[in-house]
């Protein structure tokens, strides 16, 4: 029997797709929020000298980066209402598994720029009389922000994807509302060419948006 | 040695010792000094201590032994496994580096005007003016808005320069501020330096070229494995070398510029 390709299947139920969209974007949205901000902490942690403040943080970081992001959703959805007696919704959960993974991988962003400013300039920052403080408020933060920008972009284009993960634990996010939509109408093919294009049209502008970025910083 | 005792030295360095880790030794007991009115070249092989000399008296390391006076009053000195280094004695020393350190993120002017704000609290009027004025001096006046990355390695080397000039300081220390630059853009970096020089400003610097060491030098200290070997005005040093070491460099290098 031929597969008869039958592409209005899906044109007539967007509706639930961009509503799965939404619920996306939320996600991405306050993942990168908490990503973002946590990050920053997170880096001055690793970055720091005391060994109390610094190991923590990079153990963070660590179990972050060497664990599949499928395994820490899955574990933070069943195991911390368990473990801590806590239950949030489900979107709630999702923004906090997903803000954590990025945390960790925003971390490492703000690490390295921070570590990329020429030690010369901090030699410079001593001789023309700047405090510590303001060495690192004039000559070290404005320059490491500058630079972390492009892999901040990269890696919150990456939770936008990564989130789809969620739809495993059932919440009702554009890849959830896809899977419901093609056992519905009998149309994988379809509707999943269907979701994967919506989530390109969103990655791919601020993909190349991010290109546009380093090659402009790169010249300066 | 030209060297006096009558405590009006500029800068004292006594028995200075630095190294890097247990086994390398940078500066093994060096002593100069240094009169207001001297403008000191150090010359000498890499790895001599040359650069690691002029960063400890700008009090960007840490030192295992003796100590710096400035003024008469005490800088920095060695204490146990310390270092103690006065910050307000710091701030009347300027320094330029060999990469021009220009913060990318800032123009040529927000450049000149950060550590007189921040430092001396200077008001930003005010220090526009004077950064307006300076630029203007160094034949950069229309690059006050710039931002580094538009100026050539020459220009660069000229604002960082001014920055410095900016603090107002009592003796500018200059580290090989010209090795960088492609060869066309060496003299104007180097005339600075002089007319810096001609109005009386006490200096420091490492330098590897030795046409410049003579015409700016009052005093040349040839400096190796971490001593001072020779010092002397330039004449004798680079002319007439004493020391044996200081003669073979001297012939090295005069036979490579030949």
């Amino acid at each position: 029997m031929e597969y008869q390709l039958d592409i209005g299947a899906v044109t007539r139920n967007m509706g639930p797709l961009f509503q799965g969209l939404w619920i996306t974007l939320q996600l991405t949205l306050a993942a990168n929020a908490i990503g973002i901000v946590a990050g920053f902490a997170l880096a001055l942690l690793t970055t720091s000298k005391p060994a109390v403040l610094r190991w923590p943080a990079m153990l963070f970081v660590e179990f972050f980066r060497c664990t599949p992001a499928i395994v820490q959703i899955v574990w933070f959805f069943y195991c911390v209402p368990m473990i801590f007696n806590v239950f949030w919704g489900p979107i709630f959960m999702g923004i906090v598994a997903l803000g954590l993974n990025l945390t960790a991988f925003n971390a490492e962003a703000y690490r390295a720029s921070i570590q990329a400013v020429p030690r010369e300039h901090l030699d410079a920052g001593i001789a023309l009389g700047l405090s510590p403080t303001q060495r690192i408020l004039n000559i070290v933060l404005p320059q490491a922000l500058r630079n972390s920008v492009p892999v901040l972009l990269t890696n919150g284009i990456g939770i936008f994807q990564q989130s789809a993960l969620v739809a495993i634990v059932g919440v009702a996010d554009l890849m959830y509302q896809g899977k419901t939509l093609a056992t519905a109408t009998y149309r994988p093919i379809e509707t999943f060419t269907v979701v994967a294009l919506m989530y390109f049209a969103i990655s791919y502008p601020v993909g190349q948006f991010v290109n546009w970025l380093e090659r402009r910083q790169s010249y300066t | 040695m030209t060297s006096s005792a009558n405590g009006s030295a500029l800068i004292e360095i006594k028995d200075l010792h630095k190294g890097y880790g247990p086994n390398i030794q940078v500066l093994k007991g060096l002593n100069i000094e240094m009169m207001p009115g001297d403008r000191v070249v150090v010359i000498g092989p890499s790895g001599g201590g040359k650069s690691t000399l002029l960063r400890v008296v700008m009090g960007l390391e840490q030192i295992q032994g003796g100590e710096v006076r400035f003024g008469g009053k005490p800088y920095i000195r060695a204490d146990g496994r310390k270092t103690i280094i006065d910050n307000d004695v710091r701030k009347q020393i300027g320094m330029v580096f060999q990469h021009y350190t220009l913060f990318p993120h800032l123009s040529i002017m927000e450049n000149l005007i950060l550590a007189p704000r921040k430092v001396h609290g200077e008001s930003r009027a005010s220090a526009r003016e004077r950064g307006a004025k300076i630029l203007e001096r160094f034949g950069l006046g229309n690059k006050a808005d710039a931002y580094p990355s538009q100026l050539s390695g020459g220009q660069k080397q000229r604002v960082a320069i001014a920055r410095a000039l900016m603090l107002d300081p009592k003796l500018m220390l200059f580290d090989e501020v010209t090795s960088a630059l492609d060869p066309e853009l060496v003299a104007e970096v180097e005339q600075v330096i002089l007319n810096l020089a001609g109005q009386g400003m006490p200096m420091m610097m490492v330098t590897h070229d030795m046409w410049f060491a003579k015409n700016v030098a009052s005093r040349v200290i040839f400096c190796a494995s971490g001593v001072v070997v020779e010092d002397g005005p330039p004449e004798q040093v680079l002319g007439n070398p004493r020391e044996e070491r200081t003669r073979e460099f001297i012939n090295r290098v005069f036979h490579i510029r030949a």
